[in-house]
């Protein structure tokens, strides 16, 4: 079994390549839309008095994660299709990713953002910035380190959600699970799901590195003193 | 100036946090706010800078009505030092610092050299490698000197402080006291400062307003605190040690005789004998050709031939004063003492007074003398 996957690995190298390419494509692009989304809106329902807006925000994006992810595709068809846009291939399946990604970037922006410890907004408006500053200044900057844990989150929980899309002709590396399952081809399934687990270990590892790299340096954990 | 008149404040709870204050801090006045837990002292303060809005009567800062003036520009103007610091962690140390100049405008090159003259200031130097610091690489003491700095960042002709000099070891917050002090004698600010220490106040203020379930008891200056406490709750906070508190705020100094008659120790013993009759002293301090204090001579000493001098019978001094000694200092060196009297000397060990324990009781006779008259009157 081990020598027909590495056969077919080395035979198809460059169709395996094309089909990570795609996928990464996939993800990529939900994320992007869900991180723009994400802390926009997250940044949105953390102001001050909006506390009951966040509940249901976020109690929305909980329920939207509970969706079996083939559910919401047929759903998204089902949408897109009556608005007359592209219903199959790879729309609806960055719909649905994005979705599902906003959940954890949502999250964590708005507990960040609201959770700053009180005397930094104390200090800060006390010296006279506006809360709009505040936000900028003090808020935003603090809440980077959860904000990039929730965008990593987000983007290896999509990796394997994305392979499902290729159900509904998206591409991707979940082809090879859908041919292998197709032809009971076990050897086909396996690189599939290989693939894209080394996927989503490679990005959770590239963006941990991202993440520490992006963090403000007076925050990083054992900075000197 | 800063002038606070029927100020009253009622959360929205209901919580009567402050009762109709009136209060006045003069330019370069250093007044302390000073109660017990829950009293409205930082209630008080932060409706200076609006941070907490007020229900009635009105506060004005330099002539102007606070509530006429946006909040953003009045803040600005104000410096502030919180309780907790506050620091920004994602921040550097220079740019803590220079939060309050960056939002005013200031151009870079400025911020810059106020930052250098700040830290300098407070001592946190070498300057270039706290310049690049973050708060987490700073000790507590350090801290709280960043966070002084910061309110001072703008130069602003306001401080206020809710007690900046809060968690921290007793030996470091003597030092940063004694060195705030030294800053503000040099730089003049209004301050208004919070603290719940009596020790604090008495050291620091110039005024302490002595409050009590959000109402002002007693406003004075903190001798008159001590010698004429208003009432009971002002007797009972200052503390049944009110006279070791008073004699800590007279220095040597103000009560020492000033250039003392000593002998010289190449005087003779007959001399030195004729000068303490002559004074009825039975000792007498001895001094070199220099000035310097070098002991003492005694009664018991001075029977000798003519041809012996000073110098061969000095017996050593135990101990030393310094003319900005507070008297409780004083006063506990003299009862390690064997004579009684107290050499004062300046940096250089040239004698410049004595204290006599004749001297010190005279001196606390008076403090009792106006606690008497004050609590006679209404
Ligand atoms: N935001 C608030 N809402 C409701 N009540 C408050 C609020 N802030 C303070 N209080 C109440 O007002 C009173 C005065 O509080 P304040 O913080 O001014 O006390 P304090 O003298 O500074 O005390 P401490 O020395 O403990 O800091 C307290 O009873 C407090 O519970
Ligand atoms: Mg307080």
């Amino acid at each position: 079994m081990l020598s027909t996957m590495l056969r077919y690995l080395t035979t198809h190298w460059e169709y395996v390549g094309q089909l990570t390419a795609e996928h990464i494509r996939i993800v990529f692009l939900a994320n992007g839309l869900a991180v723009v989304l994400g802390l926009a809106l997250g940044i949105f329902i953390s102001k001050r008095g909006r506390e009951g807006l966040a509940e249901l925000v976020l109690y929305v994006a909980g329920i939207l994660l509970t969706v079996p992810s083939l559910a919401l595709y047929g759903i998204l068809m089902a949408i897109l299709k009556a608005l007359g846009l592209m219903s199959i291939g790879i729309v609806p399946v960055v719909v649905a990713l994005t979705l599902y990604g906003l959940l954890p970037i949502l999250r964590n922006t708005t507990t960040a953002v609201r959770g700053i410890d009180p005397a930094m907004i104390e200090a800060g408006r006390g010296m006279g910035m506006s809360e709009t500053q505040i936000l900028w200044r003090v808020r935003i900057p603090l809440a980077v380190p959860a904000i990039m844990a929730g965008l990593r989150q987000a983007i290896v929980m999509n990796v394997g959600i994305a392979a499902i899309g290729a159900y509904i002709g998206a591409g991707g590396l979940g082809q090879l699970i859908f041919r292998g399952i197709a032809n009971t081809r076990a050897d086909l399934v396996l690189v599939g799901a290989l693939c894209v687990s080394l996927l989503a270990i490679g990005l959770d590892v590239a963006l941990g590195v991202v993440e520490r790299l992006s963090t403000p340096r007076g925050l990083r954990k054992g900075v000197r003193g | 100036m800063i002038e606070l008149r029927d100020v009253t404040k009622v959360f929205p709870g209901g919580t009567q946090a402050v009762d109709g204050i009136t209060l006045v801090v003069h330019e370069g006045e250093f007044c302390v706010l000073l109660g017990p837990s829950g009293c409205g002292k930082t209630t008080t303060l932060k409706m200076i800078n609006r941070l907490v809005p007020l229900t009635s009567g009105t506060i004005t800062v330099g002539g102007r009505d606070i509530q006429k003036l946006r909040a953003t520009e009045l803040r600005r103007r104000i410096g502030y030092a919180i309780q907790e610091i506050g620091l920004f962690p994602h921040m550097t140390v220079a740019q803590n610092i220079a939060t309050v100049p960056r939002l005013l405008g200031w151009r870079k090159a400025k911020r810059r050299a106020r930052v250098r003259e700040l830290l300098g200031l407070l001592g946190l130097t070498p300057v270039d490698e706290f310049l690049r610091r973050y708060p987490a690489e700073l000790s507590g003491g350090q801290r709280q000197r960043v966070g002084v700095a910061r309110a001072l960042g703008a130069d602003p002709a306001i401080l206020l402080m809710d007690e900046p000099f809060g968690a921290i070891d007793p030996i470091t917050r003597e030092r940063l006291q004694d060195e705030f002090l030294r800053i503000q004698r040099e730089i003049r600010k209004t301050v208004v400062f919070v603290t719940h220490d009596i020790h604090e106040a008495i050291k620091l203020g110039d005024k302490i307003a002595l409050m009590k379930e959000g109402r002002l008891i007693q406003h004075a200056t903190p001798s008159q605190l001590l010698a004429q406490p208003a009432d009971d709750f002002v007797r009972g906070f200052v503390g049944t040690d009110r006279t070791l508190k008073a004699l800590r705020l007279t220095s040597v100094r103000e009560i020492m005789d000033s250039g003392p008659l000593s002998v010289r120790d190449d005087d003779s013993l007959a001399a030195a004998r004729r000068a303490m009759d002559r004074l009825e002293r039975s000792f007498l301090p001895v001094v070199g050709e220099d000035g310097l204090f070098l002991g003492w001579v005694g009664r018991n000493s001075v029977l000798g031939p003519p041809s012996v001098c000073v110098g061969d019978r000095i017996t050593p001094y135990a101990v030393l004063g310094s003319p900005d000694m507070p008297l409780n200092e004083a006063l506990a060196l003299m009862l390690e003492s064997a004579t009684g009297n107290l050499p004062v000397t300046d940096e250089d060990r040239r004698l410049v007074g004595l204290v006599s324990f004749d001297r010190l009781f005279e001196s606390l006779r008076q403090i009792y003398v106006e606690r008497e008259a004050g609590e006679g009157s209404p």
